[in-house]
């Protein structure tokens, strides 16, 4: 017992050791991550002060709220259309959905570079927007098709039964029931898009960037403690994502939920 | 044709691509404000009737009419049937109020009728002042109330039942029964309740088919087919039976266990084989000199209101007895019974 | 008709975005770098540099999953037995919700010459060691990285495991380790598969790490899909490189089982 409380406690250190580093030195008035000389928040001054960096920002933010709405949208629709198909082609396009979710970063960013380059899409922002909505559809797919899978058949045919049409169906009954699902798949969709780094490296030109492939850039020159201040108001900002997510859901499930 | 008649199946086949019709070859006809019961073992048929009926499936063959219209590919949305499912399929985002006015919104009602018509239904189903409930709030049997109002608001010719008291424990189940047979009275529609069970089906119903393997067995008031089952397999499903197997030696004789009887049945040939039912509430205990048949207990078991004897025959025939007497455990008694208990059917054609 | 009208858009979306982009890779692997067909990317791939790069990365694609899997297991074991273990389990996921490239920068920060780490080591008596730049930090950061997503699919393995097998086991007289390996291992086999996969693939593609973190002194063969494709502008080689990592992939995939594909939740 003691043992194993000890193996926790370290696994749980290491995990966060280095976040807390990056911020604890996001203080530091000395300029490097080895000695801290004294408390300052010039380097918080120094990235509200960097236009350029609070513009990538804004993009990243674009990006990500824009692909994943409309990965959202297209993924939903997606996994009904999984729902509905007959067996053999259900497997067939499961099989489809999933490529680019077990595919390596390096190839979709390969392939998708390819592909924009022949299709004459110019590198940059419209790029980037497809290459994020491409790769949170199958995540969006598969957030919402358990929940599909478990409600009830004879819903539908209830529905049917009381008089509803398609279109009925669709609104008054699977959207409201899988609304969880899509939450969850939203909320999938908009932190893998903040947190991609290599395929939107492969497909961004150069005057358009997000802040994955910012922060690779400034590390490769080596420190900077900008950096860290930035990645202090990263993790805060994930820290109220994952309250609001957690909030949502735990609400969602208590007004849906019946088990 | 009889304006009585609400539907009618005319030779309906329903088969699933090479696998064997689950329904063969049906024709029968329901009549307006009757309670029927459609009765059967899992994969005999009865809910593929249902389905037909509400239009979520369409016959292979044959042509399904309501009211003298043939309505074979009428989607169910545009059917004057509603349907109570086996597990309810109430939706659980709406409240019990939005649930029973579903059909309602649909048909674009407005406001203060569906206010009125939810409010009624609710009444009729003793499920007033739960309108805001939300439906994980609900018991079965109030789930199953709200299951019956929201089909009964649209106020449907026929009502549908997919084993609805299936999920329901012993004692709210019989509850439900009374107050089913009850409802149809006071809405004077069409009710067709699916089940596998024989006693709700005996107690419930103006009318039941038996269904096995995709066919109807027989047909009749629940007296006709406690009393006369055509054959072994509607005897054994109704109710529990002795059935064994005997000759006709001529008409009103007929030999079982190596003896002859007196029975009331006639019309089958010199010598034919049949099968005999003899009910085990008929069979009444006596001492071995007074009984017909003499047989040895076997094991006893106390029911509540009777003792449910296993006795053997000297030629090995199970003899099962519900009596209010008592017996002991390798006794010698007698069996007696009237020719009335004497049940003598044709031999059906399998095992 | 109208019913499909909806799916319109993912039908699109599986055609130019999964189909097409897989043709296309295989397409362009049959191009050298002036743009005329042949077979000379595949006659390279053959020779000792190639070979000993895939040998390479599957090495360190294999070792990054087994270290993560003999840390993960028994982390994900000793969750479950943890009271409040749905908010521990949230406090594992939480990092992989911080941008991967930040915590590669920390570990500069960590691993440098007079980084946090070497001061310990100084304080303790074993003296600097360079650790940038080496095998060891690629294989521990990358560790680092993916250990949240092979802990996920074991610790719901083991929660789904009905608690009365265990018992069960005990109780005809199994010892806690025969339990372990006879009952609890192969019950939560599905959810090791889910996690190796989680973690072996992408550890194809850590191109960054290998940068940032290793100096390039670790090449895999996902740095060199990066290299010919953003620094040579050789597409026909990175292409063909492209297509043994697909189809590594795929028998990978054949190999774990399709059923549950690395489904995080």
């Amino acid at each position: 017992m003691k043992f194993s409380r000890l193996y926790l406690t370290f696994i749980f250190f290491v995990l966060y050791m280095p976040i807390f580093y990056l911020i604890y030195y996001s203080f530091n008035s000395g300029g490097t991550m080895h000695h801290f000389e004294s408390f300052t928040l010039d380097w918080y001054k120094e990235v509200f002060a960097d236009t350029r960096l609070l513009i990538i920002v804004l993009h990243t933010m674009i990006i990500a709220l824009l692909s994943s709405s409309l990965a959202t949208i297209i993924g939903v629709f997606g996994a009904i259309t999984i729902y509905y198909a007959k067996h053999r082609w259900k497997q067939t396009l499961l099989t489809l959905n999933n490529v680019l979710i077990v595919s390596p970063d390096v190839i979709i960013g390969a392939s998708f570079l390819i592909l924009f380059t022949i299709a004459g899409i110019q590198l940059g922002f419209t790029s980037v927007l497809l290459s994020h909505i491409a790769f949170s559809i199958p995540i969006v797919v598969l957030m919402v098709l358990p929940k599909l899978q478990e409600m009830s058949p004879t819903l539908i045919d209830a529905a049917r039964d009381l008089g509803a049409n398609e279109w009925n169906i669709l609104t008054k009954v699977i959207l409201p029931y899988i609304t969880p699902g899509i939450f969850a798949g939203f909320f999938m969709a908009l932190t893998y898009s903040l947190d991609d780094f290599a395929v939107t490296f492969f497909v961004t030109g150069n005057g358009f960037s997000t802040l994955s492939v910012e922060i690779y850039s400034r590390a490769r020159q080596g420190i900077s403690l900008s950096v860290n201040a930035l990645s202090t108001l990263l993790f805060l900002f994930t820290l109220v994502l994952v309250v609001v997510y957690y909030v949502i859901t735990q609400r969602a499930s208590a007004k849906g939920g019946q088990k | 044709m009889d304006d009585r008649v609400i539907i009618r199946f005319n030779h309906v086949t329903k088969q699933y691509d090479n696998d064997l019709p689950v329904l063969d070859d049906v024709s029968f006809e329901m009549e307006r404000g009757k309670f029927y019961t459609l009765l059967g073992p899992s994969g005999c048929g009865k809910t593929t009737i249902l389905r037909l009926i509400a239009g979520f499936i369409e016959p292979t063959k044959g042509d399904i009419y309501f009211h003298g219209k043939r309505m074979n590919n009428v989607p169910a949305n545009k059917r004057q049937v509603n349907t109570v499912f086996q597990d309810y399929a109430l939706f659980p985002h709406l409240n019990v109020f939005e649930n029973v006015a579903f059909g309602l919104r649909i048909k674009k009602i407005g406001k203060e009728d569906i206010e009125r018509k939810v409010k009624e239904a609710l009444r009729f189903v003793n499920l007033e002042g739960y309108e805001q409930r939300a439906i994980h709030e609900m018991s079965g049997g109030q789930r199953q109330r709200v299951a019956i109002a929201r089909a009964i608001v649209n106020e449907p010719d026929v009502l549908l039942l997919d084993e609805p008291l299936s999920a329901l424990d012993l004692k709210l189940r019989t509850e439900m029964q009374y107050e089913l047979r009850e409802l149809q009275r006071r809405l004077g529609i069409t009710f067709i309740f699916v089940t596998h069970d024989q006693e709700e089906a005996l107690a419930m119903s103006d009318e039941i088919f038996v269904l096995n393997k995709g066919k109807i067995e027989q047909r009749g008031t629940p007296k006709d087919i406690y009393d006369e089952p055509v054959n072994r397999f509607v005897a054994d499903f109704i109710g529990e039976s002795n059935i064994i197997t005997g000759t006709m030696i001529d008409d009103f004789v007929v030999e079982f266990a190596n003896q002859q009887f007196a029975c009331i049945d006639r019309g089958f040939a010199k010598n034919e084989r049949v099968d005999i039912v003899i009910r085990p509430e008929d069979l009444e205990l006596t001492t071995v000199e007074r009984g017909k048949l003499r047989v040895r207990v076997d094991s006893v078991l106390f029911r509540g209101v009777h003792y449910e004897l296993c006795c053997y025959d000297t030629y090995g025939n199970e003899w099962l007895v519900h009596s209010t007497k008592k017996a002991d455990i390798g006794e010698e008694i007698g069996l007696h019974f009237e020719p009335e208990a004497i049940h003598v059917m044709k031999r059906s054609g399998g095992e | 008709m109208r019913r499909y009208a909806y799916a319109i858009p993912y039908w699109l979306w599986i055609g130019l975005f999964v189909v097409a982009p897989i043709i296309l890779i295989i397409y362009y692997s049959f191009f050298d770098i002036e743009g005329h067909f042949s077979l000379v990317n595949y006659e390279t791939f053959f020779t000792p540099v190639y070979l000993r790069m895939t040998v390479n990365s599957f090495w360190y694609a294999f070792l990054i999953t087994a270290c993560s899997l003999l840390i993960a297991y028994p982390t994900a074991y000793l969750l479950t037995k943890t009271k409040h273990k749905q908010l521990w389990l949230l406090l594992i996921i939480l990092p992989t919700w911080v941008n991967l490239l930040l915590k590669a920068y920390a570990f500069l920060g960590l691993f440098g010459t007079y980084g946090a780490v070497n001061a310990l080591f100084e304080a303790i008596g074993i003296g600097t060691k360079q650790l940038l730049f080496t095998d060891f930090s690629f294989v521990f950061v990358s560790v680092y990285i993916f250990i949240p997503f092979m802990i996920l699919p074991i610790f719901n393995a083991l929660e789904k495991l009905n608690p009365s097998l265990i018992d069960a086991a005990r109780d005809l007289g199994a010892s806690e380790w025969t339990t372990f390996r006879r009952v609890i291992f192969p019950l939560t086999l599905d959810g090791v598969k889910a996690g190796c996969q989680a973690v072996f693939i992408p550890s194809l593609s850590l191109f960054m790490l290998t940068r940032l973190i290793a100096g390039n002194r670790v090449i895999t063969l996902g740095t060199a899909v990066e290299q010919h494709f953003l620094v040579t502008q050789n597409w026909g080689m990175g292409a063909t490189i492209a297509v043994f990592l697909m189809i590594a992939m795929a028998s990978i995939m054949a190999l774990t089982g399709n059923k549950k594909w690395g489904v995080r939740q």
